[in-house]
C-alpha cells in the first residue's frame, strides 16, 4: 500500500546529508545498469567453472568414502592414539570456524562502522561464513563414534527425562554453532532479496529461473517503504552479529580452556582464538576473491585500493595473533608451573619444533610484509599469503590441540600423533564440500551485493549540483552513498 | 487501487516531484527507487521503522528462554558436582546470550516481513521492472478527478514516462 508520510519539509530547511561518503570508489562504474549487466553477467556458467565444480566434487567424494569406512571400520582408522584423541577432525573444525568469521566481521562490523571498502567484497565473505559453518559442523559429528546419536547434544523432551548438561562447553558449542549458522545465513539471504529481484525483473529467457528468482525475492519491488523496514533490520541483524561472532569462537575456545591440560588453561584463549580466527578467514577472502575478481572481469569492483584495506585488516589481526604466541611464552615461563614450562619447551623445541616453525613463519613472520605498500597493492602476492595463512592458521589449531594431550602432567603418558589417510581423506573432503557449496552459490547467485554497490555509485541528476563538502563537514546531499548510513 | 505512475531517469527530479505532490496533496505517495537514498527519505520523511520493537521484544523472550532451559532442566535432573551449585547462572548466561540473538535475529526478519508486508503473491498495479536496475518510480494514489493534476506535476518535474494504472 501507499505510504503515508508528514507534510515535505520546505526548502529553506537543511535536509540531512550523507554523514561521511567515501567519494567516488568505482571510477569506472558509471552507472546502476553497468552494475545490474556486469554483476548479474558473472551468473552464465563456464567450462572453468565446470571444472571447479567437478574438482570439488571428487574431492567431496574421496571425503564421504573415507567416512563410510570409517564408520564400517571404527574410529580407530582415524589414527588417535591415546591419550591424544582429539587429532585432524577437532583441528578442521576449529579451522572451518575461524574461516568463517571474517564473513560476518566483514559483513556486520565493517557495517556498522561504515568502512566503504567492504561493500564489494561483503557478499563473498557472507557465502563464505555459512558454507564455512556448513563444513565445520559436520566434523565433531564425524569425530563421534556412534555420529547417528549427533542430536543427543540438543535439548529436546525425551522419554527418560534426561537433559544435555548445560555446564558442558560441547553443549555451549551446540548452541553458539547452530546460533552463529542460523543468524549468518538469515543475513545473507535478507541481503540477498534485493539483489534477487534485479536478477527476477532481468531473466528474459528461462521461465524456471524466474519462478526460483520470484519465490526467492518474496515479491520485493524496491519500495520506499520495503527499504525502511529493510535498512533498519539489515542494521540490527549487524548489530546481533557483532557480539555473536565475538562470543562464538570464545565457546569454541572454551572447549579447550576449561580443561587443564597444559597450554589449554588459560584466559587468553577467547580473544586469542578471535583474533586468529578473523586473520584466518581474512586469508580466506583473498584466496577466493582474487581469483574471482580476475576470472569474473570484476578488478573494477574489487579493486586494488580495496584489497589493500583488507590486507591492512589481515596485518593488525596477524599483529594481534603474534602478540597472543608471545604472552602464552611469557606466560609459561613467568607462571613458573613446571608442567606448563616443559610443554612450551616440548611444543617450540622438542617434538612439535616443525608444527611451531610452520605457525609462526606463515602467521607472525610472512604477514610483516604487508607492512610493505607496494606488496599490500599486488593481487598476486596478498593470493600467495593467502595460502600461508590458511596453511599457518591449520597449523595453528594443530599446535594447540595435539601437542598439549601428547604432553600433559604426567610423563608415562608423553606420546606423539600421526593422522592417517583417513584424516587426509576427510580433510581433503573437507575443501571439497566447501567448494561445492561456493561453486553453485557463485552461478546462481550474485557474488557482488548489486544494491549495495548501486549505494557508491553516482546517481544520475538532471542538474549539476555542488560536490564537495559543507562548512559543518558533511557532504552535500547527492553524493555517492556509504551502506549503512540509511539504516 | 487506481493511480498514476511516473517513471524517472534521474533522482533530483525524483525528489522534486514528490515534493511537488506532497504540496498539491493530491494523493498518498509510493517511491520505488533501486537503492536506498538519504534524499527521498528526506523527501518522504515517514515515520521510524516499527521492526525496532519486533527486535527488542524477541531479544528479551529469546534471553528470558535461554536461562529458563538451562535452569529449569537442570532442577529438573539435579546432579550435584562438587558441592557446586545445580542451577549456575555464569555458564547458563552463555545460553542466555545465545538464544537472545537467535529469537531476537529472528524475529527482526519477522518485523520486516510483517512491516514491508513481504513476501507477496503478486507485484500489483503500479510496479515496473525497470525500478529495480536504475530508474526511479513514483506512485500516486488517487482518484480520477485527480489524476490529470498529478500527471502534470509528474511530468513537470522530467518524468520520462507517466501512466495511469488501475
Amino acid at each position: 500500500m501507499a505510504t503515508v508520510t508528514r507534510p515535505a519539509p520546505s526548502r529553506d530547511e537543511p535536509r540531512r546529508p550523507n554523514i561521511a561518503t567515501a567519494g567516488v570508489q568505482l571510477p569506472a562504474v558509471r552507472d546502476y545498469e553497468q552494475v545490474d549487466r556486469e554483476i548479474s553477467g558473472t551468473l552464465r556458467p563456464t567450462l572453468f567453472w565446470f571444472i571447479g565444480l567437478g574438482v570439488a566434487v571428487f574431492f567431496l567424494i574421496i571425503g564421504i568414502s573415507a567416512w563410510m569406512y570409517q564408520i564400517y571400520s571404527g574410529l580407530g582408522v582415524a589414527g588417535y592414539n591415546p591419550p591424544v584423541m582429539w587429532g585432524v577432525y577437532i583441528i578442521t573444525f576449529v579451522f572451518w570456524i575461524g574461516i568463517g568469521h571474517a564473513g560476518t566481521l566483514i559483513s556486520a562490523i565493517l557495517y556498522l562502522f561504515r568502512a566503504g571498502f567492504r561493500t564489494t567484497i561483503y557478499r563473498c565473505a557472507e557465502a563464505m561464513t555459512v558454507f564455512a559453518v556448513m563444513t565445520a559442523a559436520l566434523f565433531p559429528i564425524l569425530h563421534l563414534g556412534r555420529p547417528w546419536k549427533f542430536f543427543w547434544l540438543i535439548p529436546y523432551p525425551n522419554w527418560r527425562y534426561i537433559w544435555p548438561q548445560f555446564k558442558s562447553p560441547l553443549v555451549w558449542d551446540v548452541f553458539a554453532i547452530l546460533t552463529y549458522f542460523t543468524i549468518s545465513s538469515t543475513f545473507l539471504f535478507i541481503g540477498l532479496i534485493p539483489d534477487i529481484a534485479v536478477l527476477r525483473d532481468r531473466e528474459k529467457i528461462s521461465p524456471i529461473r524466474k519462478t526460483v528468482y520470484t519465490m526467492l525475492s518474496l515479491g520485493w519491488r524496491n519500495t520506499d517503504n520495503e527499504w525502511r523496514h529493510f535498512a533498519r533490520a539489515y542494521l540490527f541483524l549487524a548489530a546481533f552479529s557483532t557480539p555473536l561472532v565475538l562470543s562464538v569462537h570464545s565457546v569454541v575456545s572454551f572447549d579447550f580452556a576449561m580443561a587443564l591440560t597444559p597450554g589449554w588453561h588459560t584466559t587468553i584463549f577467547p580473544p586469542y582464538f578471535v583474533a586468529g580466527a578473523i586473520f584466518s578467514g581474512m586469508g580466506m577472502v583473498f584466496t577466493i576473491i582474487i581469483p574471482l575478481r580476475k576470472w569474473f572481469g570484476l578488478k573494477h569492483y574489487v579493486t586494488i585500493n580495496h584489497l589493500d584495506a583488507a590486507a591492512k585488516l589481515a596485518l593488525f589481526t596477524s599483529l594481534l595473533v603474534g602478540c597472543a604466541y608471545m604472552n602464552e611464552w611469557f606466560v609459561a615461563w613467568f607462571s613458573g608451573n613446571e608442567a606448563e614450562k616443559s610443554f612450551f619447551a616440548n611444543r617450540i623445541w622438542g617434538q612439535w619444533w616443525w608444527a611451531s616453525a610452520i605457525l609462526y613463519t606463515c602467521n607472525m613472520m610472512l604477514p610483516l610484509s604487508l607492512f610493505v605498500q607496494k606488496l599490500r597493492r599486488s593481487a598476486a602476492w596478498l593470493f600467495i599469503i593467502s595460502f600461508t595463512i590458511n596453511i599457518g592458521m591449520w597449523f595453528e589449531r594443530f599446535v594447540i590441540v595435539v601437542p598439549s594431550l601428547s604432553h600433559e602432567f604426567e610423563p608415562w603418558q608423553w606420546t606423539s600423533y600421526r593422522p592417517t589417510w583417513v584424516d587426509y581423506a576427510i580433510l581433503a573432503g573437507s575443501f571439497g564440500w566447501f567448494s561445492m557449496w561456493f561453486m553453485l552459490f557463485i552461478k546462481q547467485l550474485p557474488v557482488i551485493a548489486i544494491a549495495e554497490v548501486k549505494e557508491i555509485v553516482p546517481p544520475r541528476l538532471r542538474t549539476t549540483h555542488p560536490h564537495g563538502i559543507d562548512p559543518a563537514g558533511r557532504h552535500f546531499e547527492f553524493e555517492p552513498d556509504t551502506p549503512g548510513e540509511f539504516a | 487501487m487506481r493511480g498514476v505512475l511516473g517513471a524517472f531517469r534521474e533522482l533530483d527530479a525524483a525528489v522534486s516531484a514528490i515534493e511537488a505532490l506532497k504540496q498539491k496533496n493530491v494523493g498518498m505517495i509510493r517511491v520505488y527507487t533501486p537503492t536506498p537514498r538519504h534524499e527521498l527519505e528526506e523527501a518522504i520523511a515517514a515515520p521510524p521503522s516499527p521492526v525496532r520493537r519486533y527486535t527488542l521484544i524477541g531479544g528479551l523472550l529469546g534471553v528470558t528462554f535461554g536461562y529458563w532451559i538451562a535452569i529449569w532442566t537442570s532442577d529438573y535432573w539435579p546432579l550435584v558436582v562438587g558441592g557446586k551449585p545445580i542451577a549456575s547462572w555464569v555458564p547458563y548466561t552463555i545460553f542466555g546470550f545465545e538464544v537472545m540473538v537467535l529469537i531476537g535475529g529472528l524475529s527482526t526478519v519477522a518485523g520486516l516481513l510483517i512491516s514491508a508486508r513481504v513476501p507477496r503473491l503478486t507485484m500489483q498495479v503500479g510496479y515496473d521492472p525497470r525500478f529495480s536496475h536504475g530508474d526511479y518510480g513514483i506512485w500516486v494514489e488517487c482518484p480520477p478527478e485527480q489524476a490529470r493534476t498529478a500527471e502534470d506535476v509528474l511530468r513537470q518535474h522530467g518524468a520520462v514516462e507517466v501512466r495511469r494504472e488501475r
